[in-house]
Order: structure tokens, then C-alpha cells, then sequence
């Protein structure tokens, strides 16, 4: 391939059309297939599914066609096909990653409160930042 | 077909819209522009924890408030229409030798060399890659 690159896209067109994983600032997992993307990195995502991680368990839910702004993503990657199927990960039903991923937030925010609390006793101010989850 | 034609493709089509602070926004999609803000008709808005509704007939977004939008699957089949509606357009306005308007762009010198328009080595690398 001898493609000119359009300025600042780097060599995301050699991504073309293949299978994606895709990390968002906000912590979130898509994969897809790279369909279009531009000068600011915003991407199209075909057939994606957003997978979810707990523990050693993992649930995929459709969501069809994205149009990702390009300064919300953290790092993408193609799937090895052949690496795709991990024996270790277990793949649960939609309902269960759900809940299991509520359970986990809801320890998560416990313990910041928790943090809080002690920070707080002594007498450090620590506000548990509630509204921007960027892990990133 | 770069994201945001793919965009204005889908105008008059429902979408989800999500901000950066995580509330969503399904609508029309009226109008977008090269900065991405969006015109969304017939709107509900949803908070970050899903549990409280808005209902609004319009809205404006700002695009670099935007995190990602998300379209229906018949889109991808209108963009291929459309790109073959635009090649046989292309092929049938090749017909005739050369006028010299048949290069929309361009000045008297940038005749034939620079126009990018079925050329070998398309200067925009996106314009090979056709969409599936």
C-alpha cells in the first residue's frame, strides 16, 4: 500500500476495515469494524459490540453503527482472531455482566466514601468525583 | 466516506447522541455541521444514571461536547447507494471529450494534472476505500 496520509491521521488507514477494539476515556470496550476515519481520529464502527469486563467474566452487547469523536478515544487495537477465544474469560448473558458491573460500582463508590470519611478526620478534603468517570 | 459525510448521510434518520458527561440525547438529526454541532428534533434527553427523562421538541449540541452518536444500520446501506448513484454519474458525465467545466475546481493551469477526481493516485487515500 503507498498511501499519502491525509495530515495528523497517522496510519490508521492501514486499520481499514478490520476488526477494532476500541477504549474510550470513559473506561468503555467496543470492537467493531473500522470503517472511516478522519483528520481528528473521529472513526466509524461497524457491526460493534460494547464488551464488558468483571473479574474473569465478560458479556457483549450490540450496538450497531458508531460515529466515535476522535478525542474520546484512549488506545485502539486489532482482534487476533485467532487469540479471540480466551479459555480463562468466561462469556456471561447481558443481564448478568449488567448486574455484575452495578455490584462493582457500588463497591467502588463505597470505598471512595469510605476514603472520604477518613480523609475527612483528618482533616484533608477529599471530594469523591461522582460525575466524571474518565478513567483516563 | 469520511465519519461526518457519513453523518450528514444519515440527517432526517434517528440517532443517539451521548455527551462527554454521559446524559443521551435520541432525536432527528436536523442539521450538522464541519464542527460537528448538531440540530436534533423531536428529543429525549436521558441523565448519566438513565433515571430521569426530558422531553424537548429541539435542541443544539455542540460538538466538541459530544463523546459519540450512534446511527441506525440502514445508513451504511444508503452510503452505498449513493456511492454507486456518484460513480455512474461520474462515468456517464466521462462520456464527451473533454469541456473544459468538466472539472468543477480548479483554474486553467490545474487542468488535467492536479484534479483528484478519478485520477490513478487519488490525492485523499480515504476515496480508494469503499465502504461496506
Amino acid at each position: 500500500m503507498d498511501f499519502q496520509f491525509p495530515v495528523r491521521t497517522a496510519s490508521l488507514l492501514y486499520e481499514l476495515d478490520k476488526k477494532l477494539m476500541v477504549l474510550l476515556r470513559d473506561g468503555r470496550t467496543l470492537i467493531g469494524y473500522l470503517r472511516s476515519v478522519d483528520q481528528f481520529a473521529n472513526l466509524v464502527l461497524h457491526k460493534t459490540i460494547e464488551r464488558i469486563h468483571v473479574g474473569n467474566q465478560y458479556g457483549d452487547i450490540p450496538r450497531g453503527i458508531f460515529i466515535i469523536r476522535g478525542e474520546n478515544v484512549v488506545l485502539m487495537g486489532e482482534v487476533d482472531k485467532e487469540k479471540e477465544h480466551c479459555p480463562q474469560l468466561q462469556q456471561v448473558s447481558v443481564e448478568d455482566i449488567l448486574n455484575a458491573q452495578r455490584k462493582e460500582q457500588e463497591v467502588k463508590q463505597e470505598r471512595s466514601r469510605m476514603l472520604a470519611k477518613r480523609l475527612k478526620e483528618r482533616g484533608l478534603s477529599f471530594v469523591p468525583d461522582l460525575i466524571n468517570d474518565d478513567l483516563f | 466516506m469520511l465519519p461526518l459525510s457519513l453523518l450528514r448521510t444519515a440527517q432526517n434518520h434517528p440517532m443517539l447522541v451521548e455527551l462527554k458527561n454521559g446524559e443521551t440525547y435520541n432525536g432527528h438529526l436536523v442539521n450538522c455541521d464541519h464542527w460537528m454541532n448538531i440540530n436534533l428534533r423531536e428529543v429525549i434527553c436521558t441523565s448519566r444514571d438513565g433515571d430521569k427523562f426530558w422531553r424537548m421538541p429541539e435542541c443544539y449540541i455542540r460538538g466538541s461536547m459530544i463523546k459519540y452518536l450512534r446511527i441506525p444500520d440502514e445508513i451504511i446501506d444508503m452510503v452505498k447507494e449513493d456511492q454507486v448513484q456518484r460513480t455512474r454519474q461520474r462515468d456517464s458525465n466521462r462520456g464527451g471529450r473533454g469541456g473544459s467545466n468538466q472539472r468543477g475546481r480548479g483554474g486553467h493551469n490545474m487542468r488535467g494534472g492536479l484534479g483528484n477526481r478519478g485520477g490513478k493516485n487519488p490525492r485523499n487515500p480515504l476515496a480508494l476505500k469503499k465502504s461496506k
